[in-house]
């Protein structure tokens, strides 16, 4: 645990340094390298916190945050796609004197879904949560001159303010009927009380606030503007990032309240069906949207939507499992595959977002057309792009297999076997603009055969993501017994 | 008082000129505070006043006096579903409210009669919550930089 705060302390510096060196003229870089380096310190820390500390769940700092492995995925997870994100930018946007302050927000954004995801108590969770997402809108507008960027930046914001206002209002009714912030505190003193609808309504306010982030339909209308509009290494950040850090909040209070509390006395409003409702309809419209998209970062973004439904299954069978107390073992294998499949979308969309940005800075065109004959112009962008389709199609022996299988397996013998069914003809129905974007790459004729140059920092990141989905595909019981630790330490 | 708050927020959202929809903002927030007295909390109602009131709604008035353009937003129309999908889903949302709090019961709580005073404030954000201050010291920064990021004018060829 104090491997943590020293995370926080390094990151904060950094935040906080950054923007300083904005004075010294031509030495705006150093700010970039500084914020760089304390992500890296940050991501070895809590890497040692998972070795060494990582097994407490007794709350610390004030009873606030709580260092268990559920915490440390997350956290390892958002700082790794902040570094990535931050390699990219440093290569990618135009230098200028603005610079820094990007870094810094950037950091500043990485320091709140750090606290986040090891958040104990209400009161922190929302601090957090405020800390991840006012530098995001920032960022989000950060290219001035385009009006697109502006307009990301704008409905962002404010569908943001409102999901924050909305968690606001459930974490103040759970305040006023349980009396503390503490989220144990709220499970001890929630397990007495059987039935309260003002507790019902706080979670279902707190499903509705964390799915902004999370994008399940229907809160998901800010996702594609937001992701085309804003630049490119922030829609990463976006779709890999912030949107996990909805998922470990949502685990954290929903699915732990969950554990003693039922949604309603009968047996058809429950949070198990609520959930298994929301992630199939999210599914579904995600890759139904995702089919008729012309350009490829709205096509990501959708497919993005679709993935949060899947992730979601593991949600809703946990919430059953732990409210009838039957399947216990499949509640415990759906959250694991969740838990997976959040660290997999990861690495997948990661690649795939970045791939698409080195497409856009390098051919200046976001639209499908360009990607036509992409195999021979830009070989390795395409490789990976492909790779990372077909790992989030599913395909064997791709990272996103297990923790597929993982989640359709979980509930395929419980009474939420209809959401198995939906899931897997959805993933046979995003096949194919998965394979479609592939063989454009692959086999349609391009504009030119040209070979275009891909730079050279491009090419490392993408050789560390398609080996890590390769590596995570052929070897995945190291990371599937993480996930599953962290899923057991949600019960409390 | 929420008559009051909601009207003056609904007027401050649809004022046709920037500087009335100031004052409505203004007005809103006076109603928020008024509610924080009847809820027994000076404390956070004196600063909703000093904070909102005397620097938020000022400074915007001041920002609007100095950087005046008429027509300072395009009126877009609706789209003809959107309100009437707008109205349906804020309407249920009252009424889904409205039975959970008539279903709660709430008189079987027992009100806390002492009203939290300033010294009990403090010494919850100094002690246990000192860390969530910290952190709130950090938004504040963020916000900072992504405000100067966000206003300052790139010169010609820097930006």
């Amino acid at each position: 645990m104090d491997y943590i705060l020293a995370a926080v302390v390094v990151l904060g510096a950094a935040a906080l340094g950054a923007p300083v060196l904005q004075t010294a003229e031509r030495r705006f870089r150093i700010g970039a390298y500084a914020s760089m380096a304390a992500l890296a310190l940050a991501i070895v820390m809590v890497a040692a916190n998972t070795v060494n500390g990582g097994i407490s769940t007794v709350p610390y700092f004030g009873n606030l945050l709580v260092s268990d492995p559920l915490g440390d995925i997350f956290a390892l997870v958002v700082l790794s796609v902040t570094l990535a994100v931050a390699v990219a930018s440093f290569y990618s946007s135009p230098n200028g004197p603005n610079i820094p302050s990007y870094y810094s927000l950037l950091v500043f954004s990485a320091l709140g879904m750090v606290l986040l995801s090891y958040s104990a108590d209400l009161l922190m969770l929302f601090v957090a949560w405020e800390l991840m997402s006012l530098p995001t809108y920032v960022l989000a507008g950060f290219d001035k001159k385009r009006v697109q960027s502006n307009e990301a930046a704008a409905k962002y914001a404010i569908l943001g303010a409102l999901s924050s206002a909305i968690i606001l209002y459930a974490i103040s009714l759970t305040y006023g009927v349980t009396g503390t912030t503490q989220i144990s505190g709220v499970v001890a003193r929630l397990a007495l009380e059987p039935f309260n609808p003002l507790v019902s309504v706080a979670i279902l306010l707190f499903v509705v606030g964390f799915g902004f982030k999370m994008s399940i339909v229907p809160f998901h209308m800010w996702v594609p503007d937001a992701y085309e509009g804003s630049p490119p290494a922030i829609a990463t950040l976006f779709a890999t990032a912030t949107k996990k850090a909805g998922f470990v909040a949502a685990i954290r209070v929903v699915l732990v309240i969950a554990t003693v509390y039922a949604l309603a006395p009968n047996s058809v409003f429950t949070l198990a069906n609520v959930l298994a409702v929301l992630a199939v309809i999210t599914m579904t419209l995600g890759n139904v949207a995702a089919l008729t998209q012309k350009s490829m970062t709205r096509l990501l973004a959708y497919s993005s939507i679709a993935q949060a439904g899947y992730i979601l299954v593991g949600f809703s069978i946990f919430a059953y499992s732990q409210q009838t107390g039957a399947f216990a073992y499949n509640g415990l294998l759906g959250l694991t595959g969740s838990i997976f499949h959040v660290v997999n979308h990861a690495i997948m969309k990661g690649a795939a977002f970045l791939a698409a940005m080195v497409v856009l800075t390098q051919l200046k065109r976001g639209d499908l057309g360009a990607y036509n004959g992409l195999a021979k112009r830009m070989p390795i962008t395409a490789f990976t792009l492909a790779v990372s389709f077909l790992a989030l199609a599913g395909v064997p022996p791709l990272n996103g297999f297990w923790s597929k299988l993982l989640l359709f397996v979980s509930v395929i013998n419980t009474p939420l076997a209809w959401v198995a069914v939906a899931a897997i003809l959805n993933s046979a129905f995003s096949l194919g603009y998965y394979f479609w974007v592939i063989k454009r790459m692959y086999l349609d004729p391009g504009e030119s055969t040209e070979r275009v140059k891909e730079p050279l920092w491009s090419v490392v990141l993408f050789a560390v993501l398609v080996g890590l989905m390769i590596g995570i595909g052929l070897f995945p019981q190291q990371f599937i017994s993480l996930a599953s630790s962290a899923a057991s330490s949600v019960i409390p | 008082m929420a008559v009051v708050t909601l009207a003056s927020a609904i007027f401050s959202l649809e004022a046709k000129e920037i500087v009335y929809g100031a004052i409505g903002l203004a007005g809103s927030l006076f109603g928020v505070a008024a509610l924080f007295f009847l809820l027994d909390a000076p404390y956070v109602a004196v600063f909703q006043i000093a904070v909102y009131i005397g620097a938020v709604a000022v400074l915007i008035l001041f920002t609007v006096m100095l950087v005046r353009q008429e027509r300072w937003a395009k009126e877009v129309k609706p789209a003809s579903g959107t309100t009437v999908a707008g109205a349906i889903t804020g309407v249920a949302v009252v009424v889904a409210l409205a039975f959970a709090v008539v279903d709660a019961n709430l008189s079987r709580f027992d009100s806390v009669s002492n009203t939290a005073t300033f010294v009990d404030i403090g010494k919850l954000i100094s002690t246990g919550y000192a860390p969530v201050l910290e952190v709130l010291a950090l938004v504040l920064a963020a916000s900072i930089v992504g405000a100067l990021a966000l206003s300052k004018v790139d010169r010609e060829g820097s930006g």
